[in-house]
C-alpha cells in the first residue's frame, strides 16, 4: 500500500523508471528473441529472401552497433515514431491514436462504474460484519469471488447470447461506423456501449470490493467511529459520513494500481464485442503477428497506467486533508 | 489419519469447499481419458447436434462430442496453470527471500525491480513476449510466470522480514550462526509453510491468464484447453446460435469454478477476513429490573442521577461466555464525581461501555440494571438509547487523541453533535461549537483545523467539547489522560475540575491511574477481575483501604506528598 504523504519527486522518478523499462523491453525483446529480428519487420507474403532481409536490416539499422540502434530507437520514439504497422501499413502512432478515444470511454466509464459498485458493496459487507452479521458478509464475499472468477470474454459471450441473440435488446457489436452526432446517434452509441461496459464492470468490480471491504474493516475499528457513535449519530451517518468517507483514502491509493488490470480486461472485452478500441487492435495484432503495433500498444498501455497513477496523486489531496495541509501547521 | 481429519474439521467451510472443488478437478484431469465417452478429435455425430442421450452436450460445428472435449480439456487447462504457478513461485521465493534476508542494497534493487514489474500492464506485456515466442505450452508457461512472480516476491519478502525479527532468530544470529545454516534450517522452513497458500492463489490467477491467452490465440493448438474451446466457439460465433448453451456455457463455467475453487482453497476468504473476529450474537433484552427496586427509585425524594444495580456483562454466548464484569453496584448522586479504578482487564471499561450503551457486539448484559433518573436504560430500544447518547450522556472515549475523524474539521465534528440533538440551523450550531471551543480553552481558529494540525492535548480538548455539546447530565470519561505527557495530563485534569465546578457536571472517570482520581473524584470504586472490591469516599478509601488489593494500589502511590495534601 502506498504511503499517503510521500513527496512527488521520488514518485515521478518511479514513473520515469517504469517508462524507461517499458521502452527498453520493447527494444530488447525482438533483438533477444531467436532468429533474425528483421524477419519480424517483414510485411510481405511468404518467407523473405536473404536480399529482402538484408534490405530490411538496412532500413531498420539492424546492422549497426546495439547502442547506436538504442539511441535511434529513443530518438524515433521522442518524435512520436513507433514504426510502421505491418498489418495496417500505416504508422503505428496513427493507428493507436485513432482508436485511443474509444478505449478511453470504455475503460474510463468501466473504471468509474467498477469503483462505485465495488466500493459500495464492499463497504456494506464490512459494515454487516461489524454489526454482528458475519454470515451476510461472508455470503457476499463468496458471491463476489464467484463473479470475479468468471473469465471476462465468457461473460461477454453470455451477454451476447442472452441479450442479443435471444432477446434482441442490444447489438452484439459496436462497430466504428457511428450515426451522426445527433441525439439519436448518442442514444445508439449508448446502446452499443451498454454490454461491453457491463462486462467490464462485472469482471472488474471484485478488485474494488476487496479493497473497500478491507479498508472499511480497518476504519470501523478506529476510535473515531466510537466517538461518532458517542455523539448519538444515526448508524447510517456513522457508516457513510465517518466510516466510508475515511475508508476512501486507501481505496483511492490502490485504485490506480488496479487500473492496469482494467487495460488487460479491455483487450478481451473489446475482442468479444468487436469494439474498435486499443484492445481490439492488440488482439488483431496478435492474430496477424503485427509486432510493431503490439509494441506500440504495450507502450501506450504503460503510459495509461502511469497517467492513472498521476491522476490519483493529483486528486488525492482533495480526499485527505492531512496531505493538503501538511505545510500549514497551526501554532500550538 | 485422525489428525488429518481433525485438521480438515478445523478448516472453515469455504476452504473445505475450495479443496473439494480442486480435488474434483484434479481427478477429472487425471482420469479424463477414461471418463470421456468419445475421441474428442473424431467426428462422431452431425455438426451442431443438440444434446441427446448419446451426446449429453451435443456437438460443435464439426461434429466432435463436446462432453469429451470438455472432459479432456481439464488436463491442459490445469497443467499450464500449475507449471506456471510453480515457476512463478520459485522465482518469487528466490527474489523475496534474497531481498528479505540480505536486505540493504540487494533488497532495494530487487524491490525496485518488483515495483516496476507490478506497474507494467500485464496482458499487453505477455502478448508482446508471447507473439515473439510463438503459441504453445512453453510460451504460455513463460508469460504467465512473468506476470505472476512479482506480487509473490513482495509478499514473501514481507514474511521473511517478520521471521527475521523473531526472538530465536535473533538469538541464533547473536550466537554466530552462518547464513547457510540460518537459511536452510530456519528461514526457508518458516516461510515455506506460508508459500503454500501463495502457490494456490497463483494457480488461480494462472488459470484465468491461461484462458485469456488461449482466447487471444496464444494457446497450445495441439491440446484443447477450456480457453481454446471458448476461443474457437467465439470464432465460429457459437453464441449467436442455440449451440451457446452447450458449447459456450460449460467450459466458461468450469474455468470459473476452477478459479473460485483455488481462490477459496488458498484461504482468500480468511486472508481478507483476517483482523478482528466478531462473534455473532443477537442482543438480548435483559430482564427488566425488579418492580420493587423501580418503585423505590421513583419514591425516593433525592434520587441519585445514576444507579447501577448488580450489573453483569459477559462476552460471547452460553458456556463460552467470559470476561466482562460481575454484580457491579454503583450509586452516583447528582454533581458528584466517581472514579472507577482498576488495571486493564478489570472490567472498568466494560462498565463504562455499558453505561453509555456502546458495548462490543459480542458483549451482552447477563443481568442487572442501569437506571438514570429512575429510567432503566437497558430496556430502551437502540433508537431511544441513541437519543440519550450525546445529549444527556456525554462520552470521552479511550484514545481520545485519535478519536477525531482525520478528514473533517474539528469545529464541524463538534457542530455535528449539536445538530444531531438540537433543532438548530447550521450557523447556530457553528456558533455553539465556537462557544464550546472557548469553554475548553481552545482558540477560535481551532474550529477550522483538521485533527492532524492540533496537538494531543488540543485534540483531547476538542473531544471533551464534543461530549459537552448538548449540556449532558452525565459525563463518562474513559482514561482521559492516557497517551498524554505529564504536564498536559495535569492541564486536562484541571480542565475537567473547572468544568465540573462551572457546569455542575456529574462525572464517571475511568482510569488505571489512582493519582488522577485522588484529585477530583469524590468517590472511588476499585475494580479487580470484574468485581468491585472496594468503594467509598475518596478520602476514606485512600486513608484506610479495607481490601488488600486497594491497599496495594494505595501503597504503590508514587507521590505520597500528593496523598498527604489530599488528606
Amino acid at each position: 500500500m502506498r504511503q499517503a504523504g510521500r513527496s512527488w519527486l521520488p514518485r515521478l522518478g518511479q514513473y520515469a523508471l517504469v517508462l524507461w523499462v517499458a521502452v527498453t523491453l520493447n527494444f530488447a525483446i525482438p533483438r533477444l528473441a531467436p532468429g533474425n529480428p528483421a524477419l519480424i519487420m517483414h510485411t510481405g507474403e511468404g518467407d523473405p529472401t536473404p536480399e529482402e532481409l538484408a534490405e530490411l536490416g538496412e532500413i531498420y539499422g539492424l546492422n549497426e552497433p546495439v547502442l547506436v540502434q538504442y539511441g535511434r530507437f529513443w530518438l524515433d520514439l521522442l518524435r512520436g515514431d513507433l514504426g510502421l504497422s505491418t498489418d495496417h501499413n500505416r504508422p503505428v502512432t496513427d493507428v493507436l491514436l485513432e482508436r485511443l478515444p474509444w478505449s478511453l470511454v470504455l475503460v474510463g466509464l468501466g473504471l468509474i462504474g467498477a469503483i462505485i459498485i465495488g466500493t459500495l458493496i464492499g463497504a456494506w459487507s464490512a459494515w454487516r460484519r461489524e454489526a454482528g452479521r458475519p454470515s451476510q458478509d461472508k455470503g457476499t464475499l463468496v458471491g463476489v469471488l464467484a463473479i470475479d472468477s468468471m473469465p471476462g470474454f465468457w461473460v461477454g459471450m453470455l451477454l451476447i447470447a442472452v441479450f442479443s441473440a435471444q432477446l434482441g435488446w442490444f447489438p452484439s457489436y459496436a462497430s466504428a461506423q457511428m450515426p451522426e452526432g445527433t441525439l439519436a446517434g448518442i442514444a445508439e452509441s449508448g446502446r452499443r456501449l451498454a454490454m461491453p461496459l457491463a462486462t467490464m464492470i462485472i469482471t472488474s468490480f471484485g478488485t474494488y470490493y476487496m479493497l473497500a471491504r478491507a479498508s472499511m474493516t480497518t476504519v470501523l475499528g478506529e476510535p473515531f467511529i466510537r466517538l461518532a457513535r458517542a455523539k448519538g449519530l444515526p448508524e447510517r451517518t456513522v457508516a457513510i459520513r465517518h466510516a466510508l468517507r475515511t475508508a476512501l483514502l486507501p481505496i483511492a491509493t490502490n485504485a490506480a494500481i488496479a487500473a492496469g488490470s482494467l487495460v488487460s480486461g479491455a483487450v478481451v472485452v473489446e475482442t468479444v464485442f468487436s469494439y474498435p478500441g486499443l484492445g481490439k487492435v492488440i488482439a488483431d495484432a496478435v492474430a496477424v503477428r503485427d509486432y510493431p503495433l503490439l509494441q506500440g500498444a504495450f507502450l501506450l498501455a504503460t503510459l495509461g497506467v502511469i497517467a492513472a497513477n498521476i491522476l490519483v496523486d493529483l486528486l488525492y489531496p482533495l480526499l485527505d486533508p492531512r496531505v493538503r495541509h501538511s505545510r500549514e501547521e497551526l501554532p500550538v | 489419519m485422525s489428525r488429518t481429519l481433525a485438521l480438515w474439521r478445523s478448516l472453515p467451510l469455504t476452504s473445505r469447499l475450495g479443496f473439494t472443488i480442486v480435488a474434483a478437478l484434479i481427478l477429472l484431469a487425471l482420469f479424463g481419458p477414461l471418463l470421456a465417452p468419445y475421441d474428442p478429435i473424431e467426428r462422431v455425430t452431425t455438426p451442431f447436434a443438440p444434446p441427446s442421450s448419446a451426446h449429453l452436450l451435443g456437438a460443435d460445428d464439426v461434429g466432435h462430442d463436446l462432453l469429451s472435449v470438455l472432459i479432456l480439456g481439464a488436463r491442459p487447462s490445469l497443467l499450464v496453470a500449475l507449471l506456471a504457478a510453480v515457476a512463478a513461485t520459485c522465482v518469487g521465493m528466490l527474489v523475496g527471500i534474497s531481498a528479505g534476508y540480505l536486505r540493504g542494497a540487494v533488497d532495494t534493487v530487487l524491490m525496485r525491480i518488483v515495483d516496476v514489474v507490478l506497474a507494467l500492464p500485464v496482458v499487453p506485456l505477455t502478448l508482446v513476449v508471447g507473439v515473439l515466442a510463438g503459441p504453445g505450452l512453453f510460451t504460455q508457461t513463460l508469460v504467465i510466470s512473468i506476470a505472476l512472480w512479482a506480487p509473490m516476491a513482495r509478499e514473501l519478502r514481507a514474511q521473511v522480514l517478520s521471521v527475521r525479527e523473531r526472538d530465536h532468530i535473533h538469538a541464533l544470529r547473536a550466537m554466530g550462526a552462518g547464513h547457510g545454516y540460518m537459511l536452510t534450517r530456519h528461514i526457508v522452513p518458516a516461510v515455506g509453510t506460508l508459500v503454500v497458500p501463495q502457490l494456490v492463489l497463483a494457480v488461480k490467477s494462472a488459470v484465468m491468464l491461461e484462458a485469456t491467452l488461449a482466447f487471444l490465440g496464444l494457446g497450445d493448438v495441439s491440446s484443447m484447453s477450456w480457453g481454446m474451446m471458448l476461443s474457437i466457439a467465439n470464432e465460429r460465433s457459437a453464441f449467436l446460435t442455440d449451440a451457446w448453451l452447450w458449447w459456450v456455457v460449460p467450459p466458461g463455467a468450469l474455468i470459473g469454478l476452477t478459479v473460485l475453487g483455488f481462490a477459496l482453497a488458498g484461504g482468500a476468504v480468511e486472508r481478507t477476513a483476517a483482523g478482528r473476529t466478531v462473534r455473532p450474537t443477537r442482543r438480548r433484552k435483559p430482564a427488566p429490573a425488579s418492580a420493587a427496586s423501580t418503585a423505590l427509585a421513583q419514591t425516593a425524594p433525592e434520587a441519585p442521577l445514576l444507579e447501577v444495580d448488580q450489573l453483569t456483562v459477559r462476552y460471547g454466548d452460553g458456556e463460552a461466555a467470559t470476561g466482562g464484569c460481575t454484580g457491579v453496584d454503583l450509586v452516583l448522586p447528582r454533581g458528584r464525581v466517581l472514579g472507577l479504578v482498576g488495571e486493564s482487564g478489570s472490567g472498568k471499561s466494560t462498565v463504562a461501555a455499558a453505561l453509555v450503551g456502546l458495548m462490543a457486539p459480542a458483549a451482552q448484559v447477563a443481568e442487572g440494571g442501569i437506571r438514570m433518573d429512575g429510567t432503566d436504560l437497558l430496556v430502551l430500544g437502540p433508537r431511544e438509547r441513541r437519543g440519550l447518547l450525546g445529549s444527556r450522556i456525554g462520552l470521552v472515549p479511550q484514545e481520545a487523541q485519535s478519536a477525531l475523524n482525520p478528514v473533517h474539521r474539528a469545529g464541524d465534528q463538534i457542530a455535528e453533535a449539536v445538530l444531531t440533538h438540537q433543532d438548530l440551523t447550521r450557523e447556530q450550531a457553528r456558533a455553539r461549537a465556537q462557544e464550546l471551543l472557548d469553554l475548553v480553552g481552545l482558540p477560535a481558529h481551532a474550529f477550522r483545523s483538521y485533527p492532524h494540525q492540533l496537538s494531543g492535548g488540543q485534540r483531547q480538548r476538542v473531544v471533551i467539547a464534543t461530549a459537552l455539546a448538548n449540556d449532558p447530565d452525565l459525563l463518562v470519561a474513559d482514561e482521559p489522560t492516557s497517551g498524554l505527557d505529564v504536564l498536559v495530563q495535569q492541564d486536562i485534569l484541571d480542565l475537567l475540575s473547572s468544568l465540573r465546578e462551572r457546569l455542575g457536571l456529574t462525572m464517571v472517570i475511568v482510569t488505571h491511574d489512582l493519582p488522577v482520581i485522588a484529585h477530583i473524584a469524590d468517590d472511588i470504586a476499585v475494580m479487580q477481575a470484574g468485581f468491585v472490591v472496594e468503594q467509598g469516599e475518596t478520602l476514606r478509601v485512600l486513608a484506610s483501604p479495607d481490601d488488600p488489593y486497594t491497599q496495594r494500589l494505595v501503597g504503590s502511590l508514587p507521590d505520597m506528598a500528593e496523598f498527604e495534601e489530599v488528606r
